[in-house]
């Protein structure tokens, strides 16, 4: 055990720093969301949660966030997979790579979707059209939250033992089911990890879907695009209850991510 | 099920690790392949089971060409020195996953998992979880494992490594056991020459990446063929000579040729004398064997039931020679560290000498 020694002045300053930042910027604009959303009372909250438009936001925004969390999942284990296990001429460019979406304004990548995919662009679809449409949004959420399940897989996928899947061949494990039995429980935490922050970002997005998805009320219009164009309209009501709901989202998001947090930390330690 | 390697090569991009090995392991033979570290031998291992693909020659298992087979079609049982068991997994799980892969029902699965935990002496412990054993333990589900499906042959890469000595010695018996009980045809690696003294019916000595020679431990021991192999195994005292007519002879020393030695007539070898072969005498007249000249006792070192004594040759450039005596024989022959002895062979060996 590490000795406890009496505080200095400076540790009260930094401690207290600290905790007047988190308080400014997270715990205050949360009491403000709820005070908001609470302060003409319960109607005008059932009234914003039974308005057709508003549950067909928080529809799009779930459903396409889903379809987000699916894409980047197969493609997030494929890519830790090819990162770690196979060596190629520009892995190391195409490691750096995966991290674009992270460093790139979601407004640009939007824009550049519309470049790509829209009327005329490289690659427009011939059969339905992909901006300002549902598979626009898709596409949006896919791209800003790709990089989450890569990155926290390939990590553990790298410190796992080559041992395991060795000794799963020579008792007569196809590849397959060596994946499956063998090296996927190992990344289990971590891909759950990896996906929950998926969620996360893809729910929360709001600069590229609004780009490509247009803002179309009760079409293409999102949880979060919802609040921007309530603020507009000065509905205010509507924008804290929907703005509450996606913290509630978010905080049971953050407890979710603490709990596989410390599963990691058990099973390697 | 015998295991039959030729001319196996294998390189590690243009560094041979495996040069031209062939050697042919019988039906319920327990082979060991001894070797220092990075001298080839794990991988000439693998190469057997499959996990590493050769560069040349043909591995056969029961007169079957395996060469160009998958590790799960070769159907070997392989243990690491990690014990590698799946960490999710109980004990009981890990045990029956060869045979839950090959759709075997389940009460048929239940069945033998108790019969190997039984055979392991590890009742009752089918529902713990790796991290929950010990080392010794975990080793011995990782044999469990392997057995479960009924291997043809059984390959283990230094299982006894990672264990302290008492559960080495205890483990490696209870191996031995099993793979006699069994009847079992297995190859085990590993560096250490006790291990493969106690359990071996052959020995392979391999040293960079080439096997050098096979044979029973003693005959390894007595009468190697290969200075490595005489050095490798125990301690060798060698010392430079010629074989002409019936006698070997260096300096003014000269010493019958040993029995079936015709080989090298002519020849320079090397005399191989193992510590407990050399005799230290206070007088000419009470030294057994064939004299060698007389030495000074240069250290004496208690070794538990016997003394390792250092002596050095007053001829041949003061040559060393490591002599291990019973302390009977150290208090009858006076010797003390500074005395002078005379040193003589009770046994002895010939060994080529490579330069001509």
């Amino acid at each position: 055990m590490r000795e406890i020694k009496p505080r200095s002045p400076l540790a009260f300053l930094l401690i207290g720093i600290a905790v007047l930042y988190a308080v400014i910027l997270f715990i205050a604009p949360l009491v403000a969301i709820i005070y908001g959303a609470f302060k003409d009372g319960i109607d005008p909250i059932i009234e914003t949660l039974t308005d057709p438009s508003v549950l067909h936001a928080f529809e799009v925004s779930l459903v396409l966030a889903l379809g987000a969390v699916l894409i980047n999942t197969i493609f997030g284990l494929v890519t830790a997979w090819v990162l770690v296990r196979q060596k190629f001429r520009g892995r190391g460019i195409f490691n750096t790579l995966i991290d674009i979406p992270f460093v790139f304004s979601p407004v640009i990548a939007g824009y550049a979707m519309i470049v790509l995919f829209g009327r005329g662009g490289w690659l427009a679809p011939p059969i339905f059209p992909i901006v300002f449409a549902l598979p626009g949004i898709l596409l949006a959420k896919t791209f800003v939250s790709l990089p989450f399940v890569a990155r926290e897989v390939q990590p553990v996928l790298d410190s796992i033992s080559p041992e395991p899947e060795d000794a799963a061949y020579t008792i007569g494990a196809s590849r397959w089911a060596t994946f499956r039995r063998v090296i996927l429980p190992e990344l289990w935490t971590a891909l759950l990890y990896g996906i929950v922050l998926t969620f996360a970002r893809a729910v929360g997005e709001f600069g590229a879907v609004s780009v490509v998805g247009g803002n179309i009320e009760g079409y293409t219009e999102t949880a979060t695009s919802f609040v921007f164009r309530a603020l507009n309209d000065r509905n205010s009501t509507g924008a804290y209850v929907v703005s509450l709901i996606l913290c509630l989202v978010s905080v049971l998001i953050l407890f979710l991510m603490n709990l596989l947090r410390r599963r990691m930390v058990v099973s390697r330690g | 099920m015998s295991i039959e390697v030729l001319h196996v090569n294998k390189s590690f991009d243009t560094t041979p690790i495996v040069r031209d090995v062939s050697v042919k392991i019988e039906t319920g033979e327990l082979f060991v392949l001894l070797g220092a570290s990075g001298s080839g031998k794990s991988t000439l291992l693998r190469l057997i089971a499959g996990l590493i693909e050769l560069d040349s020659g043909t591995i056969l298992l029961n007169d079957r060409d395996v060469t160009h087979l998958s590790p799960q079609q070769r159907g070997t049982g392989f243990v690491f020195q990690n014990y590698s068991l799946f960490r999710h997994m109980t004990v009981a799980q890990n045990i029956e996953f060869g045979l839950s892969i090959r759709k075997v029902k389940r009460l048929e699965r239940e069945q033998r998992v108790n019969e190997l935990l039984e055979l392991i002496e590890l009742q009752g412990y089918g529902n713990r979880y790796p991290a929950q054993l010990s080392g010794g333990q975990q080793q011995r589900v990782a044999l469990a494992r392997a057995l479960a499906y009924q291997p043809n042959v059984l390959l283990l890469d230094e299982p006894f490594g990672a264990l302290d000595v008492k559960i080495r010695v205890q483990l490696r018996q209870n191996l031995r056991a099993i793979q006699q009980r069994l009847g079992l045809t297995a190859i085990l690696v590993t560096h250490d020459q006790e291990e493969a003294f106690d359990i071996a019916d052959r020995i392979g000595i391999i040293d960079q990446g080439e096997l050098l020679e096979v044979g029973a431990p003693d005959q390894l021991y007595r009468n190697p063929t290969h200075r490595f192999t005489a050095t490798f195994l125990g301690t060798a005292n060698l010392l430079d000579a010629r074989r002409n007519g019936t006698n070997v002879y260096w300096g003014d020393v000269k010493i019958p040729a040993p029995a079936n030695t015709e080989q090298f007539s002519g020849k320079p070898v090397e005399v191989l004398a193992r510590p407990e072969e050399v005799a230290l005498s206070c007088t000419r007249e009470r030294a057994p064997g064939s004299i060698i000249g007389q030495g000074i006792v240069d250290s004496i070192a208690f070794a538990g039931p016997v003394l390792r004594v250092t002596v050095c040759l007053l001829s041949h450039d003061r040559k060393n020679l490591q002599v291990l005596l019973a302390p009977s024989d150290v208090r009858d022959q006076n010797i003390e560290v500074g005395q002078e002895v005379w040193v003589s062979l009770k046994e002895y060996h010939l060994l080529a000498t490579n330069a001509e």
